[in-house]
């Protein structure tokens, strides 16, 4: 609550003084070139709209764009944010989407986040990122974008505060958090890097949620993929260091975005989401280009299979409590040494989520369990149940440090209040037990 | 975590008669339900959590009752617990005769099930549902709702779903106490 007051502070001074630049003009720093005004034709429409198709997918746009039980691409999904709801809106080429937005205006929305007429977006929407896009994926993405099925669907009012619900103070946002020129390639690394770079970067729009935010919500580019907190769970680091202190590889990476699953488990939570929608339809060579360039590395050799994490040491009283709960509620499906069932249910030696800085992943999935899921190939995960009603903060607490110590590697230091405060975001149904 | 199963007392009531005897550890509650006390009521469906065909009614002092899947659950987790298979629903007469609880009743005039593969499950599933309406009734408009709620996650693989809902329902507006005016 003190940082919301901070930053609606910080916001409306800034704004405010920011005031007069805005409506000056002096603050819009297009990255969009003269060349756009040209309108694409009919042939050059049809002959992009599959580029388009997979710059769509490394992009995510569908994930945001589409409401669960939606129309494709109309909008509607529900984000909070510090300053309050908002609704992805309504993409199909209608009247209530980009219908009749030319070329020009849908490169400008994409990359200075600004639509027709003027209308500031929201940086829910990533443009920060998009900003780094080619010119020619973004026609692309319009070629497909605009033969798309027109969706007559109207777009959700968002829930925001004053002043967070007054657009021109999105200028003001821009000046301190829009770059004002984007990333070249690297002429000093691989093209296996550089191509990694912008496929994680400018489309794939990692940083959005692995890149810690700031007062004003920009992203801290100092901390760049070094983890966040996004809707109430963590988005693990996910630099080199991070990456393989959760035991993961560049294959690894590699098979984890692209099918969802590996030996460090399943995508659970956001990630499956991006998984789903995203990474899943990329081509390999860009998910091994985005693997090369998390590990920041230029070619990509092979490795020597992942080394399980030693055990780390726990006391005696909470691993006792600790193994008779898992044997209770875990081992039926995880297995009695941690092994996981094969298309069921993962196994949790090694597992990702119990390496990872936070047990917040961890804590949140047992206690509120999580949906099947499915992945390519027709693999899937069973649904897992919520243990919320089982266990109480305590028991959690020692099953948390012991799976953690024991499969993770990791030192016991999950105390009760970290097991209450994840509790403290669960809905009363979770809490029940249903 | 050992490999070798460790015999550990367990205590428990099941049916309203205490047991108490030892048993490997990692030993499910299935197993245990079936190999030790001979109730082979709580049936292997899917063995992973999934159909609810297992499930056995937990009664604690205080708490509404609530139905816990037997295959993926150790018969540890039970120990000093008070649990109802569904061979604990029907009464026994003096004469030997029995009387079936009203959910068995309500299945068995609504002719829900045809194997009775599942059945089990969902007699647990309904008898939870009706418990714990006894203790918050809830407004007409909402029994259609509480009843899918406590059935959707039992799979009947004869499709007797229809059937089931539709005797639950039922069962439920007629008792007297689980509706609120
Ligand atoms: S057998 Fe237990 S849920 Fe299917
Ligand atoms: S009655 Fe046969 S499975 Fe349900």
């Amino acid at each position: 609550m003190r940082t919301f007051l901070l930053t609606l502070a910080g916001l409306a001074i800034g704004g405010t003084a920011l005031a007069g630049l805005v409506f000056s003009g002096a603050l819009n720093r297009s990255v969009v070139s003269r060349t756009v005004e040209t309108p694409l034709t009919a042939e050059q429409i049809k002959a992009l709209a599959p580029q388009g198709a997979k710059v769509a997918a490394a992009a995510d746009c569908y994930a945001c764009h589409t409401a669960r039980g939606g129309a494709p691409w109309a909008g509607g999904m529900p984000f909070e944010t510090p300053f309050g709801v908002i609704h992805a809106t309504n993409i199909s080429p209608s009247r209530e989407g980009i219908g009749g937005w030319s070329r020009a205006e849908f490169h400008r929305a994409l990359r200075d986040g600004i639509a027709p007429g003027g209308r500031h977006l929201y940086p829910a929407m990533p443009y920060t990122s998009y900003r780094g896009m080619t010119e020619g994926d973004v026609d692309a993405l319009f070629a497909y974008m605009t033969t798309r099925t027109p969706m007559p669907v109207g777009n959700a009012k968002n829930g925001l505060a004053f002043p967070f619900d007054q657009r021109w103070t999105l200028a003001a946002w821009n000046f301190l958090n829009l770059p004002a020129s984007v990333a070249e390639p690297n002429p000093e690394r691989s093209e296996l890097w550089n191509r990694g770079r912008y496929v994680t970067e400018a489309l794939g729009h990692c940083g959005e949620c692995h890149t810690p935010r700031d007062l004003t919500q920009g992203l801290r580019t100092s901390k760049a993929l070094t983890g966040a907190v996004i809707e109430g769970l963590e988005a693990p680091d996910i630099t080199p260091a991070g990456l393989t202190h959760m035991g993961f590889s560049a294959a690894s990476l590699a098979t984890f975005m692209g099918s969802g699953l590996s030996a460090q488990g399943a995508a659970t939570h956001q990630m499956f989401d991006v998984v789903h929608f995203s990474t899943r339809h990329m081509d390999r060579a860009d998910l091994l280009a985005m693997a090369a360039y998390f590990f920041d590395r230029d070619a990509l050799t092979d490795e020597a299979p992942a080394v399980l994490p030693e055990p780390a040491p726990v006391a005696a009283d909470v691993a006792a409590r600790a193994q008779a709960t898992y044997a209770g509620l875990c081992a039926g499906c995880h297995g009695a040494m941690g092994e996981g069932i094969p298309h069921v249910s993962v196994a949790m030696r090694g597992n990702a989520s119990l390496r990872t800085a936070s047990p917040s992943g961890f804590v949140r999935a047992v206690l509120a369990g999580l949906p099947a899921q499915s992945f390519p190939d027709g693999e899937r995960m069973e649904a897992m149940p919520s243990f919320a009603a089982d266990l109480d903060d305590a028991a959690m607490a020692d099953l948390t440090n012991w799976m953690r110590a024991e499969w993770g590697g990791q030192a016991p230091t999950v105390q009760t209040r970290d097991v209450a405060a994840v509790r403290a975001t669960l809905t009363t149904r979770h809490a029940a037990g249903d | 975590m050992t490999a070798l199963p460790k015999p550990q007392t367990l205590s428990l009531t099941v049916n309203s008669k205490p047991v108490s005897m030892p048993v490997p550890q990692g030993v499910s509650m299935q197993e245990f339900l079936h190999e030790w006390l001979g109730l082979t009521g709580a049936r292997m469906g899917c063995g992973q959590g999934i159909c609810n065909a297992c499930t056995v009614m937990v009664e604690e002092p205080g708490k509404l009752p609530r139905e816990v899947r037997t295959c993926i659950t150790g018969a540890h987790w039970f120990e000093g617990k008070t649990v109802r298979t569904v061979e604990g629903h029907a009464r026994q007469n003096a004469d030997g005769s029995l009387t079936l609880s009203p959910v068995q009743q309500a299945f068995v005039e609504g002719f829900a099930f045809q194997c009775g593969y599942c059945t089990p499950g969902f007699v647990t599933a309904a008898t939870v549902l009706i418990e714990r309406l006894r203790a918050a009734p809830v407004p007409r408009e909402a029994v259609e709702r509480v009843v899918s709620e406590a059935l959707d996650p039992h799979i009947c693989r004869c499709t007797g779903y229809v059937r089931y809902h539709t005797a639950v329902r039922d069962l439920v507006l007629a008792t007297p106490g689980l509706v609120t005016a």
